[in-house]
């Protein structure tokens, strides 16, 4: 039996310190979430008294005896002694409570199964039997079930259940109550009387008080010291996204992240500019609190709630040796309590496309493109010996040439004068009999496709007093732009949350992913290079390796037909959690993070294509399997307390990695008796090879972090994080990382009278954190082997083929973080404002070697880079009316970025020496372009000029910086520009109007940057035997300045020819309109919400850009075009 | 309270065990370390394995550096790289003129590795030790006598180097020939008598000796060292022998280029040839000899036309599967299709020597149309007919460069198969050149005419030898071989330092051997061609490949010299002249 007995004595009495610790844990939960358990057991719990003249507590012990109640109370207030006579059957405990009480000062409130007595203030006042109801509904007209109803000035309260409703009793009828919600905004009436009272809360759009993840823990945001963005996932729930950055591209200021152009989706990401010269520079990943090394695309973009990213290094601080990149922090949907389960269900559909066409050459075109080739080939201007006309049709010649001078014009002519032109164009015999025969084939066609894209998901959520659950499975299915470019995934989550008792919860958060790449994608560059008189298939029928008979030009097609492929990994990553609430404040967590992957990826080129017939002959064949096991263990013990107007939160972390990985590979060719059975018996081929690679890491993790607040207006956080990693020099296994951060809530001062800007806060803070991402052996000399046939058997040969760097160490970032929060306006416009300047020292480097050393670099840290940037973002609501409203969001960011130090080499004028060959440059961006500055193109009547530099006209003319004649791999480069934007902008829209219908766009602009463009150069193309992609080209005809011959001389520059345009761009990235179905029509159908909506991404481009686009540059850019329908039963 | 405690003496557990230093220690377990590889006698022996294998890079693959040695030389032009003057220190156009330098360098690196190594590990017998360090010293002397010939002075190392080192200098090449010298003297006596196919033994050791000698002006010495090998177990061949014996229409110079009758027990002429078979396992077979690829003129181009002005030729069919789909990458010249057989009363069409007899060679005339569509289908192509007088048919050594592509799905480019890196009839003719600087030009057309001899070939008189004879006979006999321009740099250090010819050290950049021998005998210099927009040109300081800037601007504390001509060269200091104890083992 239970029975524990009823806490009669005062707060703190020493002996009830256990129940005392679950009082605590009470108050906490009371006073953080400020959501009460739900009242489901005391609705539920009948009780029958039959009790006359005995003490309250009598009364109340008795009660305890019946039920699950526990009475808590303070001697001081409630006289134990007071006679009550009670007789009541069945009653629900509030009913009896409140006979109990009736006439004395004595208020209760009930949480979960404990009932606190407590003197009323009312009371002074007269008490009031007045009662009142109602329900709490969003803008959306959807019930908000756990809306803390609270009669202003008291804590008399409730909280509404599953269906939004609430009760209040006994409250004075001309109270004023008081609605709030996370992510709500209060709002507060009059009762005035009133028995029912509707309430519609407004979203929060400035969502001062939602609660952001920080990293080991969570504050209030008017709470937060650092700079952290809050994504909120539902403002992207009409767009079509297949991975978590799809959200990202654009929406936070200082977060890059660049489009893929791919079917899997997915994209880079960057904070705050390149930290980094050599180390992997990317974000840390934070998933539901714990450190996440898998990959982005396992997570279901559908189950996402929010994403924090962490820009300042107070904020990172916490994740020390990783988080120099900044972090993102991804929480997932969990289980809300009370109701029915709550099913969602979602459905896409939609279409992929290039959002603009780079076609080669058609038919008639190719022949004239090669013409000018051969033109510009042997022109005489260019020391060759045809005639102008010679490559014309002999029906298109200049005035006075005739047909016998064009046909004299060649040692033999043919007899048919359209065969002696092709022959002069040196089309292949293949082409020819294909030009003859009317045959064209449409390179272009065969390989762009418009891609299909699926995506259904349906999650289930709930939870019930002790217990809640969220639980999806989703599938998406996408083909790219390239045919054979395909993806597909199924993602399932669960998360778990228990109370078991009041000292113990236990959970899990659960995630399994199924990845399919098995693509084999058409080949762009045979698309560009086959001749439009070329042919798909051979005349027996099987596909033609060359279409027109040039080894250069493949069929882009050859590897999508003949190639099996099977590319799947699994994925799965938990964490499972304990949390235990000790005594003094004091919450313990032990969290375990098992990730587990398995991969395979086999493949079989038949002999039918060009590596299993031509690389190896008899068919070739490859099975690589990997598999990885990673383990972290969070040891997690936090403080939180409050004395007078001191808050403190202490978080103390104790955390051990573990990680191997397996990969095994296999490859054989020359199967016998046949290739029938490809990759699935590798064992009947003659040349079996295998290969294997295993690896392992390990780390640790001891953390300190102080937050403290004092009078709510003065916040401080401190930390300190000591890492250790396997991967480093034994030198140095070990590094610490500190960080502290200020923050002052201006407005909440009493001298603060700015009527027009209602809150501000300012930020400052200042910390250091590193970078690991160098490889789990980059500190190590490594030998590699060489096998070797002597010619009767094979001998192993090995070398060494990396220096040892015993020294090597952490990158280590500090920042420097000024921010300040604003609203306008009561929060009509919301603005934050970072200025940073961080400071990366030890970089992580292959610091290049003299290559006769024979290494090309060593891993190394040295230098220093700078980076300093300046990050808006503003939230305002233009309009808010009843039936229309329009919220903007605009973000702009800007980073400097400098190479302070190197190597330390300096020259005799004590200026240090740059890197040419990685174009590393003492003072300058990382990214910044030193090259030849392009003036243009060498034009008829400047031969002699350009035969000073070795070049002809048609030849790119660039500026000969030191005059001396020739164009020198060092002394004519100059700094032209930067690779990345200089701003980046992003403006995002969304108007609701006539109730149902939410319109978005969102538009991005990236501007100031230049990217090679190597198709400029002409390089290694043969023009005279194969396609090439449309583009205008220099000739004696067509003398422009901004593109050269189709003969480039690139070899009379010293350093090599680059050409660079720009690629500023603005997109109009995404326009979506999505309508919610009235509650009216749907609920016949017993579905409590619908919505219907369409979108469209990458709508259209505004650039100067010669390529396929100014953000995947070389990769033709998809526009998606998505319908979708989502609905909650 | 006991729960409480429970769980607190779990959480000091976990952080206990899990809390110990020697867990971040980093553990290889897929890969070798070198220092727990390089420590025993297995350990060193593997790296001799590499370097024997790396021997390959001078005659496998594409481009391949005997491939730069005879584009650069006075025999052809190196295809897309017609204008010398735009081989600067940071392009080579596809060729490997930079790349060589530092590729060859690496393999520098793992000589040096056993060498540093040598003492100190434990070694099963002092003879096993003398030899591995033996056939450590053969090929760094090996590889840096190709880069002193290459490249002139360049920075010596000796010994492994195991941290980042910026402060190279350069070294004088005579300076290292010196120490070429002592190391080979030394090894010579410790190489083993006889050694596996690829593998180095006692007279490849006296082989190189030699030429270190000659190029080291030592003229008695090589000539002391040629007679080792010359009085060894060695005999040029002259009968038929090996896989084509079989063949009638051909003779034993044809067999004796066969790729697969280099390891031969008749062969009684090869003391050192590289091993390439098919038959290995994948990855230790290369992508190919690319022999034909290389040499072969692209006879089935576009540019033949038949009298109707179609396309005469296809790449289709048996002779395609002979010539391969020749690249011209190194276009061979008017000299050594025919220039260079006559003499003595013949031409080249009616000369004796086998070398090149109408069997072996592949001429205009013995190349048909073989368009089955073609209206001169089966008759001998039309040289007037080419629309290109660069990338058109040619004259081609086929019983050189034919080497079968065994996977016959690939394109036929030069298969797998050996190689000759030395061998006798080149013996003979460094001796010759030794005694002909020596003024012994008896014995020099006495060894001339050994390997002439052999080749049935019109033997020279004493008073016709000289230097442009002796180079013109190792054409003759070891095109595609020895590494021409190496060879030719080399004659032109002895000549200047000899001052012999006219020619000094002084002005070396500015006339030199090389330069008149490419001059006097190369027609594509004198009557140029343009291939591509580039006009074909040469200058006298392009006797020497330049020093890849990437290792002059990555040695930021020291100065590596650029050789005089090319951009840079202004920066020069002095060279050294000693080899000091830091820079060697």
């Amino acid at each position: 039996m239970k029975k524990k007995g009823i806490i009669k004595e005062d707060f703190f009495y020493p002996q009830k310190i256990v129940l005392i610790m679950k009082m605590t844990i009470f108050f906490f939960v009371l006073g953080i979430i400020g959501v009460s358990a739900g009242n489901s057991y005391s609705q539920t719990t009948k009780l029958t008294l039959n009790l006359n003249e005995v003490s309250i507590g009598r009364a109340l012990a008795e009660i305890e005896n019946q039920s699950d109640f526990y009475f808590v109370y303070n001697k001081k207030v409630m006289d134990e002694n007071r006679e009550v006579s009670i007789s009541v059957k069945n009653k629900r405990i509030s009913e009896v409570l409140n006979l109990l009480f009736t006439g004395s000062n004595l208020e209760y409130k009930m949480m979960d199964k404990y009932i606190i007595i407590y003197g009323s203030k009312k009371s002074q006042k007269g008490l009031s039997d007045h009662k009142i109801s109602g329900k709490v509904v969003d803008t959306e007209g959807l019930p908000l079930p756990g809306v803390t109803v609270v009669v202003k000035g008291t804590t008399i309260g409730t909280v509404t259940d599953a269906n939004g409703n609430y009760n209040l009793a006994n409250i004075s009828n001309n109270a004023i109550l008081e609605f709030s919600f996370v992510g709500m905004k209060s709002f507060e009436t009059a009762i005035t009387g009133k028995s029912s009272i509707n309430v519609t809360l407004q979203e929060d759009t400035i969502g001062i008080e939602e609660v952001v993840a920080i990293g080991y823990g969570s504050v209030k945001k008017s709470d937060l010291t650092g700079s952290v963005m809050r994504v909120d996932a539902e403002k992207f729930k009409s767009q079509p996204m297949t991975q978590i950055s799809d959200m990202l591209t654009g929406t936070v200021a200082g977060f890059n992240a660049t489009q893929s152009t791919s079917a899997a989706g997915g994209s880079s990401m960057q904070i705050r500019g390149r930290n980094s010269l050599s180390a992997v520079a990317e974000p840390l990943i934070v998933l539901d609190g714990v450190i996440y090394n898998g990959s982005v695309s396992d997570v279901n973009p559908n189950d996402i709630e929010s994403i924090d990213v962490l820009k300042d290094a107070s904020s990172c601080a916490v994740y020390g040796s990783r988080a120099a990149e900044g972090v993102v922090i991804i929480n997932t949907k969990r289980g809300k309590k009370g109701g029915s389960p709550n099913v969602n269900f979602s459905f896409m559909v939609g279409a992929a496309q290039t959002a603009n066409d780079r076609k080669p050459y058609g038919p008639e075109e190719y022949l004239n493109f090669r013409k000018d080739a051969l033109r510009t080939y042997h022109s005489s201007l260019l020391g060759g010996d045809r005639p102008d006309w010679y490559y014309n049709d002999s029906s298109d010649l200049p005035d006075g040439v005739s047909i016998d001078d064009w046909r004299n014009a060649s040692v033999a002519s043919q007899s048919d004068n359209t065969l002696e032109r092709l022959s002069r164009l040196e089309l292949t015999d293949i082409e020819i009999k294909n030009y003859t025969a009317g045959k064209t084939t449409d390179w272009y066609d065969k390989v762009m496709q418009t891609g299909l894209r699926q995506n259904y998901n349906v999650s289930i959520n709930g939870g019930a007093n002790n217990f809640t659950y969220y639980w999806s499975v989703g599938y998406t299915k996408n083909a790219g732009v390239v045919v054979g470019d395909e993806f597909s995934t199924i993602r399932s989550r669960l998360n778990l949350d228990y109370k078991i008792s009041n000292w113990l919860n236990i959970g899990m958060n659960a995630q399994f992913a199924d990845r399919d790449e098995s693509s084999v994608e058409g080949d762009m560059t045979g698309m560009y290079r086959c001749s439009p008189y070329g042919s798909m298939y051979e005349e027996d029928g099987s596909i033609k390796w060359y279409p027109h008979d040039y080894a250069m030009a493949r069929n882009p097609l050859l590897d999508y037909y003949g190639q099996d492929r099977t590319k799947k990994t699994d994925t799965f990553f938990s964490s499972i959690y304990a949390k235990i609430n000790l005594p003094f404040g004091f919450t313990y967590k032990l969290s375990v993070q098992p990730r587990l992957t398995f991969g395979k990826d086999y493949n079989f080129w038949s002999s039918e294509t060009r590596t299993g017939g031509s690389d190896y002959q008899g068919g070739y064949g490859t099975r690589q399997e990997t598999s990885s096991f990673e383990n972290i263990t969070d040891n997690l013990l936090t403080w939180k307390n409050k004395f007078g107007v001191h808050s403190f939160d202490v978080t103390l972390l104790y955390s051990v990695e573990d990680s191997k990985s397996w990969l095994s590979s296999q490859a054989n060719q020359s199967f016998s008796p046949n290739e029938f059975l490809g990759y699935d018996a590798l064992q009947y081929g003659n040349s079996p090879a295998i290969s294997d690679n295993d690896t392992k890491v390990t780390g640790d993790a001891a953390m300190a972090r102080v937050n403290y607040s004092l009078m709510g207006k003065y916040l401080l956080t401190a930390s300190v994080r000591r890492d250790g990693y396997s991967a480093f020099g034994q030198d140095n296994p070990r590094a610490y990382f500190p960080a502290v951060a200020l923050a002052w809530r201006l407005s909440e001062e009493k001298f603060y009278n700015i009527s027009w800007m209602n809150r501000l806060k300012l930020r400052a803070s200042l910390g250091v954190n590193g970078n690991r991402e160098i490889g789990a052996y980059a500190a190590l000399a490594r030998a590699a082997w060489t096998p070797y046939f002597d010619g009767t058997g094979t001998l192993m040969g090995t070398y060494s083929n990396s220096m040892e760097n015993s020294g090597l160490s952490w990158e280590r970032t500090k920042s420097l973080n000024f921010g300040f929060d604003a609203g306008f306006l009561n929060d009509r416009i919301d603005l934050s404002a970072e200025y940073y300047d961080t400071k990366t020292t030890d970089l992580l480097m292959n610091r290049n070697l003299p290559e006769i050393t024979g290494f090309s670099s060593i891993v190394t840290n040295l230098g220093e880079v700078d980076n300093k940037g300046i990050e808006l973002t503003l939230n305002t609501v233009n309009i808010k009316k009843k039936n229309i409203t329009w919220k903007s969001s605009l973000v702009f960011s800007l980073n400097r970025n400098k190479i302070k130090r190197l190597f330390g080499d300096y020259d005799e004028d004590g200026n240090e020496l740059a890197d040419y060959s990685n174009k590393w440059f003492p003072g300058e961006a990382i990214d910044r372009i030193w090259d030849y500055d392009v003036k243009g193109v060498w034009q008829l009547g400047e031969e002699s000029e350009a035969s000073v530099y070795h070049v002809s006209p048609g030849d790119i003319k660039v500026e000969d910086v030191n005059e001396n004649g020739v164009y020198d791999a060092m002394g004519d480069k100059k700094f032209i520009g930067y690779q990345d934007p200089r701003f980046r902008i992003g403006l995002r829209n969304d108007v609701t109007f006539l109730k149902n219908f939410t319109a978005s766009v969102f538009l991005r602009a990236e501007l100031g940057n230049m990217a090679s463009f190597y198709d400029a150069l002409h390089q290694y193309s043969n023009y005279e035997s194969y396609n090439a992609v449309k583009m205008p080209y220099w000739s004696p005809d067509n003398p422009i300045n901004d593109y050269g011959s189709l003969k480039l001389n690139s070899s009379s520059y010293g350093g090599g020819l680059g050409i660079y345009k720009k690629c500023s761009f603005l997109r109009v990235q995404d326009l979506s309109l999505s309508y919610n179905m009235p509650q009216t029509y749907i609920h016949a159908m017993n579905i409590s919400s619908m919505r219907v909506y369409g979108s469209v991404r990458n709508l259209y481009c505004f650039t100067d850009w010669p390529g396929w686009d100014p953000e995947s540059k070389y990769s033709p850019m998809p526009r998606i075009f998505t319908f979708g329908v989502n609905f909650s039963l | 309270m006991k729960r409480i405690s429970n769980i607190f003496l779990i959480l000091s557990l976990l952080i206990a065990v899990s809390c110990s230093e020697d867990r971040l220690e980093p553990e290889a377990l897929s890969f070798y370390t070198s220092d727990n590889l390089y420590t025993n006698e297995e350990g060193l022996e593997s790296i001799l394995t590499t370097l024997r294998s790396d021997l390959s890079k001078e005659c496998v693959g594409n481009r391949h550096y005997f491939c730069c040695e005879y584009g650069a030389s006075d025999l052809a032009l190196p295809g897309v790289q017609v204008d010398f003057y735009k081989l600067t220190p940071n392009t080579d156009r596809y060729f490997k003129f930079l790349s060589m330098f530092t590729d060859v360098y690496e393999i520098i690196k793992d000589a040096n590795t056993i060498i540093s190594r040598i003492d100190k590990i434990e070694w099963s017998s002092e003879d096993k030790k003398n030899e591995v360090l033996a056939k450590a010293y053969w090929y760094r002397s090996y590889w840096y006598y190709r880069l002193v010939n290459n490249y002139g002075d360049i920075p010596w190392i000796g010994k492994e180097i195991q941290e980042a080192k910026l402060d190279f200098c350069t070294t004088s090449r005579w300076t290292i020939l010196d120490k070429l010298q002592s190391d080979m003297e030394y090894a010579v006596k410790y190489l083993p008598e006889t050694a596996d196919a690829g593998d180095i033994n006692k007279y490849a050791g006296y082989h190189l000796l030699s030429k270190i000698y000659l190029a080291n002006c030592n003229f008695d010495n090589a000539i002391e060292a040629a007679n080792t090998v010359i009085n060894g177990p060695y005999s040029l061949v002259n009968k038929r022998f090996g896989s084509s014996s079989d063949d009638l229409s051909h003779n034993y110079i044809w067999d004796l280029h066969r790729v697969d009758n280099h390891v031969n027990s008749a062969n009684t002429e090869n003391i050192l040839s590289i091993v390439d078979r098919y038959e290995a396992s994948d990855d230790a077979r290369s992508i190919g000899l690319y022999s034909m690829r290389l040499y072969n003129s692209p006879w089935w181009g576009k540019m033949v036309k038949d009298s109707n002005g179609e396309n005469g030729m296809l790449a289709v069919g048996a002779l395609y599967d002979t010539l391969g789909r020749g690249n011209r990458d190194v276009r061979t010249d008017v000299f050594y299709q025919y220039g260079l057989w006559e003499g003595n009363g013949y031409t080249w069409e009616n000369t004796p020597d086998l070398r090149r007899s109408d069997s072996n060679w592949y001429d205009l005339k013995d190349l048909m149309y073989n368009n089955p569509e073609s209206a001169d289908y089966g008759k001998p192509i039309n040289p007037e007919l080419f629309t290109d007088k660069f990338s058109c048919p040619y004259a081609m050594p086929y019983y050189i460069t034919y080497a079968p592509q065994q996977n016959p799905d690939a394109l036929p480019l030069g298969g797998n198969g050996d190689w000759y890196i030395f061998r006798l009839a080149e013996t003979y003719l460094l001796r010759a050149e030794a005694y002909y600087y020596k003024g012994d030009y008896a014995a020099a057309a006495a060894d001339i005419n050994k390997v002439r001899a052999r080749a049935n070939a019109p033997l020279v008189s004493e008073s016709e030898v000289t230097l442009d004879y002796i180079f013109d006979e190792r054409a003759r006999e070891l095109f595609a071989e020895s590494p021409r321009h190496c060879e030719l740099a080399r004659a032109s250090y002895i000549m200047a330092k000899e001052n012999l010819g006219g020619y000094s050290l002084e002005n070396f950049s500015e006339k030199n051997y090389f330069y008149d021998k490419v001059m006097k005998d190369n027609l594509f210099y004198t009557e140029t061609v343009v291939v591509k927009n580039n006009t074909s040109s040469i200058a006298p300081f392009h006797v020497l490949w330049p020093i890849p800037d990437a290792v002059i601007t990555a040695n930021t504390m020291g100065v590596i010299n650029q050789n005089i001509g090319y951009v840079g060269a202004e920066n020069n200091v002095v060279p050294k002249e000693t080899i000091s104890d830091s820079d060697d083992e």
